[in-house]
């Protein structure tokens, strides 16, 4: 038996094999396991012993779970103003002002987190399945129209998206404006705190389950609802009983994301505090540990609370990562993403039908990309500083990309570092789904889920783990978090984003027979040769789209940026240098930059997803995540 | 051009037992063929035979050279896949030579030896194309190019016809036969089209369930199939279910069934029967004679109740109480539904089984 595992292990592991295990091991190892294992030596070592004494400490603590909770939702206010009337004379007249979320509701930083990712689910869900479905089932005129900006919310514009969010839904913001000085009602709507963020999470989120929701309905085999209704079903029936249920995984996973997504974010948070001040907004478990983690100049100042709030959004997002692989494996998942093979079911709505889909869509998608729009805005003309509305276009913003010298440095620092991180990438990639795909050994599983769990991750507990590990261990190094952030950025850009290219050419991998690279072997070519002549080029598309679609995300790259950032701005990349601008900085023109770089970040965005699906000619794939 | 030995090779995925004990030889320039079921471990095993598996157990052996530990490129087979495996990204020309430029052989060599090759197979001027701008039969010579011009020491073919239509299969067929006796290779092909098998083995071994039932010619396998798996698996039957009347000193059998009595042979030392037991009788469809033979026979009167024209000939069936005896009838001799008819069936053309073998190793037999 025991020269029987030796001639295995002397057959599976050639040299090509071997080096591919090595690299996938030793980068994991410690740009993944130790860091976050990091994390859970400092929340449950104490002295030199195992204890839960920070974890009392984190639950007893009033400011992370609220007993009893402050359940308040809103706030009457009235005001006195001076307004003209027609005959030239003033008065002084009310005005109502209804305040949402500002005094409340707040369950502690903990529960807050927890109630506003549940509620991000529920809402991008109801909105994700009716989109999905319209799309899917119905034809109508425009409807490519609306394919289009339903995706708009997904470009990443972090941190101003919500300033916009603020600047129109703000005391004296746009909608205000409209109700105060248009229609002359005397009312006032502020929205902030946890329902802002709520809309705003929905909003950017929803996409996510749409997108995975229409995958999955495109992908049921047509005869499926044929066979129901030639059994007499039809319509919601019809839906309910066949369509929804085999759509299921997509909304499982899809949902499943958006509650990690919304866990880890931190534009919402930041934006809303740039535009409203600190507020309840901000009483959530990401913002706490990055406001403990991005002013600590040394680790001995954090509230070792952080640490466990950390190990719970890491278990959260460890649990949700469970749930995707059950429900639909992420193998399954990038099956379904495989594109209609049918010939699409698709219905004409009548003109009432009509009306409401025009409704739902119109309403929908300009609520989801007025904050894009907004940016654009922003970057262009002198909204920032001119009121409810812009009143001049200036290029001066658009202009500060190439000649202000902090923005120039920035996104050299970006540019460099997401480069390198895409060399790294690949070389850990490929190696992880040809092992994955390819190769029978043991812990195939365990590498299979160690390459793929990153996706839910939250960014800001990759980079506590990164401050924490190579802080203590490699001070004064290349890898002092302290002094050279710009180097671990670049392996915080890898293990975030390589997911991305794993999963694309698994996939490829998956699509590719593999008795294509057994001829190549059985005609005398070495597993390294194989590899390089024969799998390489046949899952170049592959690797080339996500290599692509991994560098966007590594650009727009926003937590670890700003941890690690902070500790080195001269090193820091653009989405930090954005945070800075808006939550930072006082000059409120600096606004107007950071929307250039927003509308800079757009464009690379809608330049790779453009390049990539037309060499993977996949149209709804890989986006969602 | 070598001999290949499988020695008790087992190979397990999971608790499913893939190949059992499997022990086969096949002979220098021998066109040797696995034969059976889809399931029955043949892929598995020509895929152990190529390295691209390895076995729990056993041994390959190579002439006198033990290959059970090598990786795939280091054991020189050919292998020709179920679905080519073309490679997409290369022209004809480069799928060919791939093979030759790993050897390193110079340029001169390989554009000459990918020209001889391409003049083999007929396709000659095709070099410049991709696999995509051939037609399947196109494709499937390509593969089999790839495969032999590297003077393999064995050829493996996996299934290559499955992918063709009928018409081209046949053709197709007759051409690999022709090349590997022209080059004298020793080929292993697997398939599960036993007409195929018949038509272009030297030898055939049967597998069931990874286990070899029969290994013999064609002719052997289907007139002394020495157990009811190989006897239901190859060609069309009747079968009938009796009490053994009497065992000759010579072997010979006597089967009372309830319709008939039917004088038949044993084709295995293994399979003993005695007076008293109960046995089942295989008949193949063009065993009967319609006119009384000189020697021993069993004659069978009945009813036609069906018949059907194929072409070359008829097919019918003769109604005897219970059973209906299948049988191919020369166009020249009339029958018609209604008819009745005695035909003789020599007890050489009737295989006797022991009746508990039905349950246990036939393949989709069931008695009317």
């Amino acid at each position: 038996m025991a020269s029987f595992l030796l001639r295995k292990i002397r057959r599976e592991l050639d040299s090509l094999t071997s080096s591919q295990l090595i690299i996938v091991l030793f980068l994991l190892t410690f740009f993944l396991l130790l860091p976050l294992g990091s994390i859970l030596y400092k929340g449950f070592v104490v002295g030199n012993h195992f204890s839960l004494a920070y974890v009392e400490q984190t639950f007893k603590d009033p400011q992370m779970i609220k007993i009893p909770p402050n359940t308040a939702l809103m706030k009457f206010t009235q005001i006195y103003r001076f307004k003209l009337l027609p005959n030239g004379s003033r008065a002084l007249i009310p005005i109502n002002i209804l305040a949402i979320g500002s005094e409340g509701p707040d369950f502690g930083y903990i529960l807050n987190s927890i109630f506003v990712s549940t509620s991000v689910m529920i809402f991008a869900s109801i909105i994700g399945v009716i989109a999905a479905f319209i799309i899917a089932r119905y034809d109508f005129p425009g409807k490519n129209v609306f394919r289009v900006l339903l995706f708009i919310p997904l470009l990443a514009t972090p941190f101003v998206n919500a300033y916009v969010i603020g600047k129109v839904l703000g005391t004296s913001g746009l909608v205000n404006y409209l109700l105060n000085n248009v229609f002359h009602l005397p009312y006032k709507l502020v929205i902030s705190g946890l329902p802002a963020v709520i809309i705003i999470q929905t909003l950017s989120f929803f996409p996510i389950v749409y997108m995975n929701v229409l995958s999955s309905i495109i992908n049921i085999d047509p005869s499926m609802e044929e066979q129901a209704e030639n059994l007499g079903a039809h319509g919601l029936k019809l839906f309910r009983t066949i369509t929804f249920p085999l759509s299921l995984p997509g909304l499982a996973s899809g949902a499943t994301l958006v509650f990690v997504f919304s866990m880890e974010d931190l534009g919402a948070p930041i934006g809303l505090a740039g535009a409203f001040g600190n507020g309840l907004h901000t009483h959530l478990m990401s913002f706490y540990v990055f406001s403990q983690f991005q002013q600590a100049y040394s680790l001995s100042l954090v509230n070792p609370e952080a640490y466990i709030v950390a190990t719970i959004m890491l278990t959260i997002a460890t649990i949700g990562f469970i749930i995707i692989k059950k429900y639909v494996s992420l193998r399954q998942y990038a099956m379904l993403s495989k594109g209609g093979r049918w010939s699409p079911r698709l219905s004409r709505p009548k003109w009432l039908g009509l009306a409401g889909v025009y409704a739902f869509m119109t309403l929908l998608v300009i609520t989801a990309s007025f904050p894009q729009f907004g940016v654009i805005v922003l970057s262009l003309t002198n909204w920032a500083t001119s009121g409810p509305l812009p009143t001049h276009l200036t290029p001066n913003y658009i202009l500060a990309l190439v000649e202000k010298p902090g923005v120039v440095q920035a996104i050299k620092n970006s540019a460099t570092y997401s480069g390198l991180a895409i060399a790294i990438t690949v070389l850990l990639g490929t190696s992880a789904a040809y092992i994955v795909a390819r190769r029978n050994i043991t812990g195939r599983e365990a590498i299979d889920v160690l390459a793929t769990i990153p996706i839910v991750i939250p960014g800001i507990i990759i980079a506590v783990g990164f401050l924490v590990f190579f802080g203590s261990l490699f001070p004064n190094t290349l890898f002092d978090p302290f002094i050279n952030p710009g180097t671990l950025l670049i392996f915080t850009y890898t293990v975030r984003r390589s997911p991305f290219l794993t999963r694309s050419v698994f996939a490829g991998l998956q699509q590719t027979h593999v008795s294509l690279e057994e001829a190549a072997m059985n005609l005398g070519a070495s597993r390294t040769r194989t590899f390089f002549s024969i799998t390489i080029p046949l899952v170049a598309a592959n690797v080339i789209g996500g290599s692509i679609l991994s560098f966007v995300y590594m650009m727009n790259e926003t937590s670890t940026s700003l941890i690690l950032g902070s500790h080195q701005p001269s090193q820091g990349p653009i989405t930090f240098l954005m945070s800075q601008v808006i939550y930072g900085s006082g000059q409120v023109s600096a606004v107007s930059i950071a929307a250039a770089l927003g509308v800079l970040l757009m464009t690379l965005q809608i330049i790779a997803i453009a390049v990539s699906n037309y060499i993977l000619k996949q149209r709804v794939a890989f986006l969602g995540v | 051009m070598v001999n290949v030995k499988l020695v008790n090779v087992t190979k397990r995925f999971g608790r499913v037992v893939a190949v059992n004990k499997v022990t086969l030889v096949a002979e220098h320039g021998e066109f040797f063929t696995l034969l059976g079921p889809s399931g029955c471990g043949k892929t598995t095993t020509l895929r152990i035979i190529a390295g691209l598996e390895y076995a729990d157990e056993g041994k390959i052996i190579f002439d006198d050279t033990d290959v059970t530990d090598l990786p795939p490129y280091k054991r020189g087979t050919g292998m020709v896949f179920q679905n080519y495996a073309l490679w997409p990204h290369m022209t004809v020309f480069d799928n060919i030579a791939y093979g030759l430029k790993i050897k390193k052989l110079p340029k001169d060599e390989v554009r000459r030896r990918v020209k001889e090759v391409l003049d083999l197979i007929k396709l000659t001027g095709m070099e410049d194309r991709y696999p995509t701008q051939l037609s399947g039969g196109q494709q499937q010579r390509v593969a089999l190019a790839r495969a032999l011009v590297v003077e393999p020491k064995v050829l493996l073919l996996d299934e290559p016809l499955s992918n063709l239509d009928a018409k081209l299969r046949v053709e197709m067929r007759e051409e690999i036969q022709r090349i590997q006796k022209k080059l004298g290779i020793t080929a292993i092909y697997v398939t599960h089209d036993q007409e195929e098998a018949m038509v272009i083995s030297d030898r055939i071994a049967v597998l069931n369930q990874g286990t070899v039932m029969q290994v013999g010619t064609p002719q052997e396998l289907y007139k002394r199939p020495r157990n009811l798996f190989v006897a239901t698996f190859l060609g069309r039957y009747t079968i009938a279910e009796g009490l053994v009347k009497e065992v000759s000193s010579e072997g010979l059998v006597l089967l009372h069934t309830p319709a008939v009595k039917l004088l038949g042979i044993v084709t295995s030392p293994e399979i003993r029967l005695k007076e008293g037991d109960k046995a089942v009788a295989i008949i193949r469809p063009h065993a009967f004679k319609f006119h009384e033979p000189q020697t021993k026979s069993s004659p069978i009167t009945g009813v036609i109740e069906w018949v059907s024209y194929l072409g070359p000939y008829y097919e019918a069936r003769l109604k005897v109480g219970k059973l209906s005896f299948l049988m191919t009838v020369d166009p020249s001799i009339k029958v018609e539904v209604g008819m009745k008819l005695t035909v003789y069936v020599h007890p050489e053309d009737i295989v006797i089984f022991p009746a508990k073998a039905l349950r246990e190793e036939s393949y989709g037999a069931e008695l009317k």
